[in-house]
Formats: C-alpha cells, sequence, structure tokens
C-alpha cells in the first residue's frame, strides 16, 4: 500500500469539517470507528491464528495464541487439499467472465449510445431487464441447456451463462452519456470509423471506469458459489469457493481439520481482498466516491 | 434519439447497431431469458425420473406450495430474515458512514478498513462463523457461555437464525457504506457548514438533514439488501444450518435447490422460481415508483 496515492483519494472530500476546530467529540468518532473495524475484522484475524495452529492444539474450544504449524498448514491445504489447483480455476473464470463482460458489453453500448436505430430504448430495456433474472429464478433449465450443449463439467459453465452483464451496460452507458458531445462530432467530422473511435477515443478517456466495473465484475464471479457447486462435479475443476467446503466434507469422516479449513478460508479472500486494496481508486470512483 | 447518435440513420446503421448488440442479446437469450421462460412452463408439469417423463398438472405445483405447511414456513421464514438483515445492516452501515464523513484525519484508511468485506465471499464469513460459533467448540460460543447464553444453533432455532442473520450483515456492510458514504460525500458542504453554524448535533445533522436528503439511496439499498436476502445467502445456509433445526432456517432459495437437485422435484423447484421472480419484479417495480415519488433527490 503506496501512502501517498492512499492519502490523495479523498482530499477535499471532508468539507466544512476541516475549518472546525479539533474539539473532544473527534475522539468518539475516531473511537466508534476503531470499534468498528474491529468488530468487523475480528474473525478473519481469528480465523488467522487458528490456521498456524496444530490438530492437537484442537481438541476443545482453542485459545488465541498463534501456533507454530503455519507453514506445514496453507502447504497442506494449497497441496494436499488441491486448493492450489482450485483458486488458479478460481482465477481463469474471473478473468475470462470480466474480460468478456466488458468486451460485449462496449459493443452494445457502443450500439445504444451512438447509433440510431429502430426500437432503441426497447433494445436498452431488454438488457436492463436480466437484472430481475438472476440464477435462482432459472435455475433448473439453465442446468438443462448446460447438459444439452454438453457443457458441464466446463470452463464454457463457469462463465458463459455469466456474460449477459446489465450492470456494466448501464454503468459504462452513463459514462458514455456523460462525454462531451464536441468529442464525438470532431471523430465524426475527421471520418473516424465506429471501431478505431472506440479502440482509440472511448477506451482510452474510460479507462477508470473500465477498471472499476473489471474490479467489480471480478470479485462477483470470484465470489460465485451456488452455480459452480452444481454445475461442476469433477474434482480437478472445482472453483475455490466450492473447494473450501470439501476440506470440511473430507473431515467429515473423521476429526474436522479446523485449521486447514480456517487456512483455506484466508486463501480463498486473499485475491479479491488484495484486489480491492490495490484497485480502491478506479473502485470508489465507479461507486461514486473520492471523485472531486 | 440522443444528440450522439452520429453513427446511426439508416438501414446500414440499423445492421451494424444489430451487429454490435448481437454477442449480448444472444448471451442473454440463451441463458438468461430461454431458462426463465422454460422456468414458468415447467411450474405447471410434474416431472419425474429426471425429467424423462412429465405430466401437465397445471396449477398445482402452486397449489400444492400455497398448501405446504413446510413451504408456508420457509416464506415466512425467508421474509422474517430478509427484514433483520435489512434493518440490521443498514442500522450498521449508516453510522459507520455518517463517522468516516465527519471525522477530519485518517478518512481514507478507515474507508479502506470497513469497506473490505465488500470483497468478502459468503463462503469464507460462513466457515469462519461456523468455527468461531460451533456449538461445542466454537471460541464465541465460549465466551457466550460465560456471561450465560446458550449459543446452541444445532438445537436452538433463534441460535441458528442469529448465526446466518450475522453472515449475512457481515457480508453486506461494505458494500452499503460504500453506497451511503458516497451519497453522503455528494450533498452540498455548505449545507454542514450552516448546519454546524447553527450548533446543530452531530446526531440530529445525520437523522434530521442528512437522511431525508440521502433518502433515494436508503431506498436503493433496501431493495439491494433485500435481493440479497432472498438470492444471495444460498451459501450461508449450505455452509452452516442446511435449513436446520426443523427447518428455521430453510429459507426458499435453499429449499428450491433442494426440491430440484436433491428431490428431483423440477415442477415444484419451477413453480419456486416463478414466485422469487415475481418477488424480485415487485422489488424492482417498488423501487422505480417509489424512488421517484415518495424520496428527495438533493443531488
Amino acid at each position: 500500500m503506496a501512502p501517498d496515492t492512499t492519502d490523495g483519494t479523498l482530499e477535499g472530500l471532508r468539507g466544512a469539517a476541516t475549518t472546525e476546530p479539533v474539539s473532544g467529540r473527534d475522539r468518539w468518532l475516531h473511537l466508534g470507528l476503531v470499534a468498528s473495524i474491529v468488530l468487523l475484522s475480528a474473525p478473519v484475524l481469528i480465523a488467522i491464528v487458528f490456521s498456524t495452529k496444530g490438530q492437537a492444539d484442537l481438541a476443545g474450544v482453542p485459545t488465541l495464541s498463534p501456533g507454530t504449524n503455519a507453514i506445514e498448514n496453507y502447504r497442506d491445504v494449497i497441496v494436499d487439499y488441491n486448493m492450489g489447483r482450485y483458486m488458479l480455476n478460481s482465477l481463469v473464470m474471473a478473468i475470462v467472465i470480466t474480460v468478456g463482460k466488458l468486451v460485449i458489453s462496449l459493443l452494445a453500448v457502443l450500439a445504444i449510445v451512438y447509433y440510431e436505430f429502430p426500437f432503441q430504448n426497447l433494445a436498452f430495456f431488454a438488457i436492463l431487464f436480466t437484472l430481475m433474472l438472476p440464477i435462482p429464478v432459472r435455475i433448473v433449465p439453465l442446468y438443462d441447456v448446460m447438459v444439452t450443449l454438453g457443457w458441464t463439467n466446463s470452463l464454457w459453465a463457469l462463465t458463459i451463462p455469466y456474460l449477459a452483464s446489465a450492470t456494466t451496460v448501464f454503468i459504462l452507458r452513463q459514462h458514455f452519456l456523460a462525454i462531451p458531445d464536441s468529442l464525438v462530432e470532431n471523430a465524426k467530422l475527421d471520418g473516424v470509423g465506429p471501431f478505431r473511435f472506440l479502440v482509440f477515443v472511448l477506451i482510452p478517456m474510460s479507462k477508470g471506469v473500465l477498471a472499476g466495473v473489471a474490479v467489480i465484475m471480478f470479485i462477483h464471479g470470484w465470489n460465485q458459489y451456488l452455480w459452480p457447486l452444481l454445475v461442476i462435479n469433477d474434482n480437478d475443476l472445482h472453483v475455490a469457493q466450492v473447494g473450501l467446503t470439501i476440506i470440511e466434507d473430507v473431515a467429515d469422516t473423521g476429526q474436522r481439520p479446523w485449521h486447514l479449513m480456517m487456512a483455506g478460508a484466508i486463501l480463498t479472500l486473499l485475491p479479491p481482498l488484495a484486489l480491492l486494496v490495490l484497485a480502491r481508486k478506479p473502485l470508489l470512483q465507479t461507486f461514486g466516491l473520492a471523485h472531486k | 434519439m440522443s444528440t450522439k447518435a452520429v453513427y446511426g440513420g439508416g438501414p446500414r446503421g440499423w445492421l451494424v447497431a444489430l451487429a454490435l448488440l448481437a454477442p449480448t442479446f444472444a448471451a442473454a437469450g440463451v441463458f438468461l431469458y430461454y431458462p426463465a421462460v422454460r422456468a414458468l412452463e415447467m411450474g405447471f408439469y410434474r416431472t419425474r425420473f429426471f425429467g424423462s417423463q412429465r405430466t401437465f398438472v397445471g396449477l398445482d405445483n402452486y397449489a400444492q406450495l400455497l398448501t405446504d405447511p413446510g413451504f408456508q414456513l420457509s416464506v415466512g421464514v425467508t421474509v422474517a430474515f430478509a427484514a433483520v438483515v435489512v434493518v440490521g445492516v443498514m442500522a450498521i452501515s449508516l453510522p459507520i458512514a455518517y463517522w468516516i464523513h465527519e471525522v477530519e484525519s485518517g478518512t481514507t484508511y478507515y474507508m479502506l478498513a470497513t469497506i473490505w468485506p465488500y470483497a468478502l465471499p459468503s463462503t469464507v464469513a460462513s466457515v469462519i462463523l461456523l468455527y468461531l460459533l460451533h456449538p461445542s467448540l466454537g471460541i464465541g460460543t465460549a465466551w457466550l457461555a460465560t456471561i450465560g447464553i446458550d449459543f446452541n444453533w444445532f438445537r436452538y432455532g433463534w441460535a441458528a437464525f442469529t448465526l446466518i442473520t450475522l453472515v449475512a450483515v457481515w457480508n453486506q456492510i461494505g458494500y452499503n457504506v460504500i453506497f451511503m458514504l458516497a451519497a453522503i460525500h455528494s450533498l452540498p458542504e455548505s449545507l454542514t457548514e450552516s448546519a454546524v453554524l447553527d450548533g446543530v448535533s452531530r446526531t440530529r445533522r445525520l437523522l434530521w438533514i442528512y437522511v431525508p436528503l440521502i433518502s433515494p439511496t436508503l431506498l436503493f439499498l433496501l431493495i439491494m439488501n433485500t435481493i440479497y436476502a432472498f438470492f444471495g445467502t444460498f451459501a450461508i445456509i449450505d455452509i452452516t444450518t442446511g435449513g436446520r433445526p426443523g427447518g428455521v432456517t430453510n429459507i426458499i432459495i435453499y429449499d428450491l435447490y433442494r426440491n430440484a437437485f436433491e428431490f428431483d422435484n423440477h415442477g415444484i423447484a419451477s413453480a419456486q422460481s416463478v414466485i422469487l421472480f415475481v418477488v424480485v419484479g415487485l422489488l424492482m417495480f417498488a423501487q422505480l415508483k417509489y424512488t421517484d415519488r415518495y424520496t428527495h433527490y438533493g443531488t
């Protein structure tokens, strides 16, 4: 984390409070915030501590002192319990979904914003309406479609059904509509075709929002559980979310390896969390924060 | 249509536009619209032997569901769960967002340290709290026992319900803080200045000035949190309680999954899908309708 960029993010957002003399009440603000952060983060910190213990330390209710098995535990989870493989599968799934959504949504928004054609509003509405069709609303027939296409147990099933993205289309449309008209007209006068316009004008002007949407979509893709659980049966093709529960299932036969489950949970949390921290600027900008 | 439509016009432009829309329409058609329509159709049939035999039963699946005490319990539990999650997560997130807005130093650090659960997978949240609050092994359960609370969610419905609510609230806080903070930040600074000059206390400023002004965002979050509670919480139930004890945590989406893929009852599961669609449809409709009419746009 680079402190210089972090500090700049919210500069100028504090408003009138900066002119107020530091009061005793500010201490309560800090106290409230620190208490909230402790409550929100404590379960993860405790899980990290438990992930360093050995099986013998976990016979009853464990203590909060760290164990000495950290390296061994994480190695076991990554290698023996296949979490390394599962995380790679999740990574591929999330990246393919993110890139696919961005590409086909950019094309669709190019048509919706910069073209004129019959039933234009209807076309936009038809894409937005998919917000009303989350996976549970269509899960049985969608599974049948996968069987018909022969896609069960494949990367296709994990990615292609997610590609149509109302959220991406909506955010990109808002962004394109805010681009000054004069710029577009100049491009037209210069005889720039639509694809060159997209690649050389629109995309370079939209780096921030594209990065923000990419982070949102990556986290969303990485965190999928229900659909991968249903559509993948092959042990080598599971995603991290499902792999995490396999550690538990294996454990069901005897003593539960809670220390390994905690290690698996921390590993599964790391990629989306790291992305949130590293890409905080475009992410928060896309959400309408830190825009000043 | 828009002044930006520089490439439109004429059948040639229409064709290009159609080609640009084709990938999104194809994906939406095959994987969203077609299965949704099929779900509607399958709700009128009873299927057996993995779908190889089916008979038309009209509205029987719906009649069976609505008179089934198990499903009635499931609906009640889902509505209660959604209500508690929505109220809980918003009541916790609002002061956090407000404090971050008000605090004079460390703003960005506080923000990152409170919104990070946006990246928290529900499976991870479930597995961690499953252990920390395990009836016999959990460190949290042991602490609770010292103050006389027997948090045995294997046995007590209230404890199981509390467990899944805790996971869901924890999971949603980041998302809520982000949107609330963005809404508060977008209010004009002169508003804060004059309120401070008039000596309006911090709590009053939040409840009497900011909350009414950011009500469109609060309504948006109310709807999104409700949709989350209905549709985004399968992993929580599947990993922690499995609907137990006595169906107290058997929310509709979990019941639907088991009907479809454990009990091979595709007709009933599809009817449940249609009922869920009506729910999400009504919620979206309410958002569109009441956002415009009853809330104030301060921005």
